[in-house]
């Protein structure tokens, strides 16, 4: 532990000297007894220094949380010679709050152990380290104090809370492996499709018997088969507006994380790209590990800064599989963005676009000119979806505070209308 | 302890409450501005508006000292404590406990040491060369180790 002195200690001692000096000098016993207390002070002090020697282990009860969850991380204590006044202070990111007094003054008493636990509201996803413990020890007089850094860094994972989607986007076209979206095309399935004339190598159990006789030939059941699907999660990560903790990056990754849960419950393949500053991407594939892989990968998601010009030409082409349903979550803030959305819809891929809008996180300015700038900016972005929907691709708002259910069914009802893009 | 100072020296009283004052302020000043390099020399300005009174008082010895004395390092040590204070950490009641018997303990002893320094003064030990020794001995050793703290403070 780094010791450190206080200047308390060589000022009474300094006090001490003067007085005695200038007692023997002037002949004043009451220079002395003036400079007594301050020299028994002094010799107190350094008499009292000791190395309190303190240990720490710092435990979180789980490594993993959800946000708004609650972990209890206990630190332990020991110091052998014991510390009347123990300064704690648990290092924690702004993501994490904690809900007891940190940092706090504590008594160690010699060689008994002292548990303190601290519980932390996990307020934001993202992959944290709690620690190291800053600790303090100082004597009865605070003349000395020892100083250092314990305990190591704990790692702690809050995952982004995942919201109940009642109905998920289905895309135009399936993909050839067995799921559970009912296809648009006809072959073999459960779902009926239409009834139509037995041409041969129709199986016999195929044979709609009523139709048949109703119709003096035969006639068979057509079905529609049952696939799986490929969605890729295109994320935009130009720009971040943030608002009293809030922003646009966190309901993206949450609806990131809800989409992909529910779509990879449903056996479809799903993939990620994160598209900016920071390119980043996970190929399309199915079950529990891909989820854990796009978690973990929204986990690492931040906002770089970048001016670098990029398109979708930098994306790996296996990212962006035929047929796929790219769903873009964006707040439409960066132009680069913006153009290869409309580049991949050009290249005619199934695209949906969320939009996550910033305008609940962005209050007008004040003044004349603030007011017209922020109207002009709204203008800006109707005029850019007003593009978007002259190309076929649907782009629904969506605010902070409303369940990502409302914008999805504002999107299943557009496409219910809709037909496939053609490049 | 000004007051105490003032009322002992009627004639220059305005000048042992002028540095008096002075040093009030500039403790006031450290609290405020938790400007603790100054906390000594508050106590050294407090420190000399009592020994100007010694000095215009006369050669009699002041039998208050010892608590003029006890009075200025428990002002130093509450100063010292409020400064450590002024992050708001919230302590636990058996810290403040101890430091508060640690406080109270120390100046007490301070007293203490301080009575005995007047006490000695009545009791004839006699004088001359070896007496003068000694005490200069004393005065250098605390001198010395004076210097010894402040160069491990450095």
């Amino acid at each position: 532990m780094t010791r450190i002195v206080s200047p308390r200690l060589a000022a009474y001692a300094g006090l001490a000297a003067t007085g005695l000096i200038t007692g023997l000098a002037t002949g004043r016993v009451e220079l002395v007894a003036l400079a007594a207390p301050f020299a028994l002070a002094a010799v107190a002090g350094a008499a009292l220094a000791r190395d309190p020697a303190i240990e720490a282990t710092l435990v979180l009860d789980r490594e993993r949380a959800l946000e708004s969850e609650d972990v209890e991380a206990a630190l332990e204590l020991v110091s052998p010679g014991g510390s009347d006044r123990v300064e704690v202070l648990l290092q924690m990111p702004a993501e994490l709050r904690s809900r007891a007094r940190n940092p706090r003054a504590v008594r160690l008493a010699p060689g008994e152990p002292r548990t303190l636990t601290v519980p932390l509201r996990c307020e934001r996803w993202g992959a944290f380290a709690v620690g190291p413990v800053l600790v303090r020890a100082r004597d009865p007089l605070g003349f000395h104090s020892w100083e250092t850094k314990l305990a190591g860094r704990s790692p702690l994972r809050v995952y982004p809370s995942v919201e109940t989607l009642h109905a998920l986007l289905p895309p135009f076209e399936t993909q050839v492996f067995i799921g559970n979206q009912v296809s648009r095309t006809k072959g073999d399935g459960i779902e009926f499709a239409d009834v139509r004339e037995w041409e041969p190598g129709d199986r016999v159990r195929r044979v709609n018997w009523r139709a048949s006789a109703r119709r003096g030939g035969l006639w068979v059941n057509d079905q529609h088969p049952e696939r799986n699907t490929d969605v890729v999660l295109f994320l935009d990560t130009f720009a971040d507006v943030r608002s009293a903790g809030r922003g646009t990056l966190d309901l993206t990754v949450r609806a990131a994380t809800s989409l992909a849960h529910r779509y990879l419950q449903r056996k479809d393949r799903v993939g990620l790209v994160s598209f900016g500053g920071y390119l980043s991407w996970l190929l399309p594939a199915s079950g529990t590990h891909q989820l854990y892989r796009i978690v973990d990968s929204l986990l690492q998601m931040d906002i770089v800064l970048s001016f670098a010009t990029k398109g979708v030409d930098v994306l790996p082409p296996r990212t962006l599989p035929p047929k796929a349903l790219v769903l873009a979550l964006t707040p439409l803030l960066d132009s680069r963005s913006a153009a290869a959305l409309l580049d991949l819809r050009a290249r005619g891929f199934d695209l949906v676009v969320i939009e996550v809008s910033p305008v609940p996180f962005i209050e007008p300015g004040k003044g004349e000119l603030a007011e017209l700038s922020y109207r002009l900016w709204r203008l800006s972005r109707e005029s850019l979806r007003a593009r978007y929907e002259q190309a076929g691709v649907p782009v629904i708002e969506w605010l902070d505070g409303v369940p990502l259910n409302v914008p999805l069914e504002e999107v299943a009802a557009f496409r219910r209308h809709a037909r496939p893009a053609r490049a | 302890m000004l007051a105490y100072a003032a009322a002992r020296v009627p004639s220059l009283a305005g000048l042992v409450v002028a540095i008096g004052l002075l040093g009030a302020l500039l403790l006031a000043f450290v609290l405020v501005r938790r400007a603790d390099d100054l906390l000594p020399w508050a106590l050294a300005v407090l420190a000399v508006a009592y020994t100007v009174s010694l000095f215009v008082h006369g050669a009699a010895v002041d039998q208050a000292a010892p608590l003029v004395a006890a009075g200025l390092l428990l002002c130093g040590e509450l100063a010292a404590w409020s400064l450590d204070e002024r992050h708001g950490m919230a302590a636990e009641r058996a810290v403040v406990l101890r430091r508060a018997l640690a406080l109270g303990t120390l100046v007490l002893a301070g007293l203490g040491a301080s009575a005995a320094v007047v006490a000695f003064t009545a009791a004839s030990a006699g004088n001359g060369l070896a007496w003068t020794a000694v005490g200069a001995a004393a005065a250098v050793l605390v001198v010395g180790t004076a210097a010894r703290l402040a160069r491990r403070t450095a």
